[in-house]
């Protein structure tokens, strides 16, 4: 069962189309990661999701329906341009923001208690948010996105700005939230913790749906682009290799497109190097992004 | 509670509860007031000399001389010491035991020369007294009573045709206070506006308003901030009021001029029902500044255009105040932003037509209502567009906001 579902969006400003014909779904309880270069027309998407702009056409639908008002309370969005009232002291501004979300007061306070513990930010709670550090307004930020307890959470660059600990920190709150049947769709340029934490993508580049699927299943479709090999002898210049790059240990080549990595086993073979590995590399996030955005990849 | 009124409340408290609005907001105008009011006792009592006046008669107008009524506070009275000559009362005038003398010649009656001779400047409230002496005694003969009134001249009484609205011309201060409580809702009202667009710059200068409007509607958000904020306009009017209210019923049995002070049926209806849209005619126009500006400076040079005819009548107040019943008294009292100011003003020295009330409220509420829509829609429009300001086109284009 879908969560969200977007159907052929389309959205402009002006003569620019920041969304083009945009359609994916998120299934309940899944983790699926946002992906796309700067000014792709991912925040935009996500501003069509929420009800923030009107598309000229397309639909969306959230939560088993068109998006309305009491749905808002459901959904927890920590946008990537953090905001919060800067001259009010961190409590009152976590309370007005939970009410916002129909939380009575007993529930807010309570629920910021709990959160403020866990993020350490107790003792500040009295401060004004200008006084807080920006590490501790960030924490701030995901305290309020999660107070309501959120049955769709969208969370833009949430680990933006965060040292190591905090990341993990929001990291496992982000799977703490998962393991809890949260929908969670995660944005983020840091394709290693999108790796880490989404099992299916959706990268938009120009407005467009580039690649949506399984990552799995999107490595496997991008492999082959690349192979490992392990040898003691030196590798010469091959036809139909593009580089070589020696990585821990193993030296991979990377093949001009059209290449196939059989091709390569051939010639090696037949120049008697020595192999103790050879694979097929499986590209990493970033590889498949950068290959994407720059044209080289499969348009979905 | 309904989100709106979450988002009023805390409107509300984020400026109430704060130094600066005790501060600014709540202790300014009385405190202005009350250096204004000092100011008018200090110049009344430069006005006033106590020491006494001379006078030598010719005319034999002032034998066995009556005194004249007593001036009225803040006014002290004056001695007036006859004098059979004029070298005598020279003499009285040099040594400094008289202020001035009158020399009243034998033919004052048919010529109405007199002299006044004075070593310094003489002050309006002796010379007044003197003449008010002199006419009592011209009087002497007529009838007491009469007398008595053309001293103290005619109170005339402006009336509506069915007797329920009335207006007196003695009673000077109620002239001031609808001038005075137009003036100090107009403040209130730059005050609440000034909030609310400095609210929605705000939130778009510190990026809340997008985590706001997933939790609120931008509808609810911009009534529960236009609410929010009339509300502190109002606390701060209320508070304003009960400063001034509270001297005036203490010192009213001690100071005469305080019993007259009355607020008329007519100045509450206006206060009601042309202040009222008035006020959030202005917030929302202000929201509506605030939600096309990207910063809150620029949205400051946008207050101009709104203030300016606001403070119009009262750089025409002579005009109006001379004829308060004139077209351009009356065209004022229509346009929505010259509405409030010239109503008020007009309303201390007129009885206002029935019709040109309820017409200027109309349009008022009318102009609120358009305005909160035009607010609404400026801020569904502007509400994340982030260093660039929106055009007065794109809120009137037909696109879907």
């Amino acid at each position: 069962m879908s969560a969200v579902d977007l159907f052929q969006i389309t959205k402009s400003f002006g003569p620019i189309k920041a969304v083009d014909d945009v359609s994916f779904s998120v299934e309940k309880g899944e983790l699926i990661g946002l992906l796309g270069p700067n000014g792709a027309g991912k925040t935009t998407s996500l501003r069509v999701m929420l009800d923030i702009f009107k598309p000229e056409s397309g639909s969306v639908t959230i939560l088993g329906g068109p998006m309305n008002e009491s749905k808002k309370d459901h959904i927890g969005y920590m946008p990537e341009e953090r905001g919060l009232y800067q001259d009010i002291p961190l409590d009152r501004c976590l309370a007005y923001l939970g009410s916002l979300k129909g939380l009575g007061p007993a529930e807010v306070k309570q629920r910021s208690a709990s959160y403020l513990e866990r993020f350490d930010l107790t003792a500040f709670k009295s401060k004004k948010v200008k006084e807080l550090s920006k590490g501790m307004q960030q924490k701030a930020q995901v305290i309020a996105t999660l107070l309501h307890q959120p049955e769709l959470l969208i969370v833009d660059e949430p680990f933006g700005g965060l040292d190591p600990v905090n990341t993990q920190m929001v990291k496992d709150l982000l799977l703490e939230q998962h393991q809890k049947g949260v929908t969670i769709i995660l944005c983020s340029h840091q394709m290693h913790q999108v790796e880490e934490l989404c099992d299916r993508i959706v990268l938009i580049d120009h407005g467009r749906v580039m690649l949506y699927g399984a990552l799995q299943e999107i490595r496997r479709q991008f492999s082959g682009h690349s192979v490992t090999v392990r040898t003691s002898d030196s590798i010469p210049t091959l036809p139909g290799v593009e580089r070589i790059e020696p990585l821990n240990g193993t030296i991979k080549l990377h093949l001009l497109p059209g290449t196939a990595p059989q091709e390569i086993l051939r010639s090696l073979v037949a120049r008697n190097i020595n192999l103790d590995q050879f694979e097929i590399s499986m590209p990493t996030l970033d590889e498949i992004f950068i290959r994407v955005v720059q044209g080289q990849g499969v348009v979905a | 509670m309904n989100k709106l009124w979450h988002v009023a409340w805390h409107e509300y408290q984020r400026h109430v509860f704060t130094r600066r609005f005790v501060l600014v907001g709540l202790l300014s105008v009385p405190l202005v007031i009350l250096v204004l009011v000092g100011l008018i006792f200090l110049i009344l009592s430069l006005d006033i000399d106590t020491t006494p006046l001379g006078y030598v008669d010719s005319s034999g107008l002032l034998t066995n001389p009556i005194s004249a009524p007593a001036p009225e506070w803040p006014d002290k009275p004056v001695s007036i010491l006859a004098f059979a000559n004029e070298a005598d009362a020279r003499a009285a005038l040099e040594s400094g035991s008289i202020q001035a003398y009158y020399v009243l010649p034998a033919d004052y009656l048919s010529t109405g020369q007199l002299r006044v001779v004075h070593l310094d400047p003489l002050k309006s409230s002796p010379r007044v007294q003197f003449y008010d002496f002199l006419t009592a005694n011209l009087l002497k003969s007529t009838d007491p009573a009469i007398a008595n009134r053309l001293v103290k001249g005619a109170e005339i009484i402006v009336q509506s045709p069915d007797g329920t609205r009335s207006i007196s011309s003695k009673n000077w201060f109620n002239v001031l206070i609808p001038i005075v409580a137009g003036i100090a809702f107009i403040i209130a009202m730059f005050s609440t506006g000034g909030y609310l667009m400095q609210a929605v710059v705000e939130e778009k200068e510190n990026r809340t308003m997008e985590v706001i409007i997933t939790s609120v509607s931008p509808n609810q958000l911009i009534t529960g901030k236009i609410i929010g904020d009339t509300a502190v306009g109002l606390t701060q009017i209320v508070l304003w009021l009960v400063f001034i209210v509270i001297p005036i019923l203490v010192f009213r049995n001690r100071f005469t001029f305080l019993q007259g002070i009355q607020i008329g049926p007519q100045t509450l209806f206006l206060l009601v029902f042309v202040m009222f849209p008035a006020f959030i005619l202005v917030s929302a126009l202000m929201a509506a500044i605030g939600a096309t500006v990207s910063e809150a400076r620029e949205g400051q040079q946008m207050v101009g255009m709104i203030s300016l005819p606001i403070w119009i009548p009262y750089m025409l107040t002579s005009s109006l105040m001379g004829n308060p019943n004139s077209p351009l008294a009356v065209g004022l009292s229509l346009f929505p932003l010259t509405a409030p100011l010239t109503m008020l003003m007009r309303d201390g020295l007129t009885i206002l037509p029935a019709w040109q009330i309820a017409l200027s409220s109309a349009i008022l509420l009318l102009s609120a209502v358009v305005a909160i829509w035009l607010a609404g829609r400026a801020f569904r429009l502007g509400m994340l567009r982030y260093g660039k300001r929106l055009k007065l086109s794109e809120i009137f284009a037909r696109q879907k906001a």
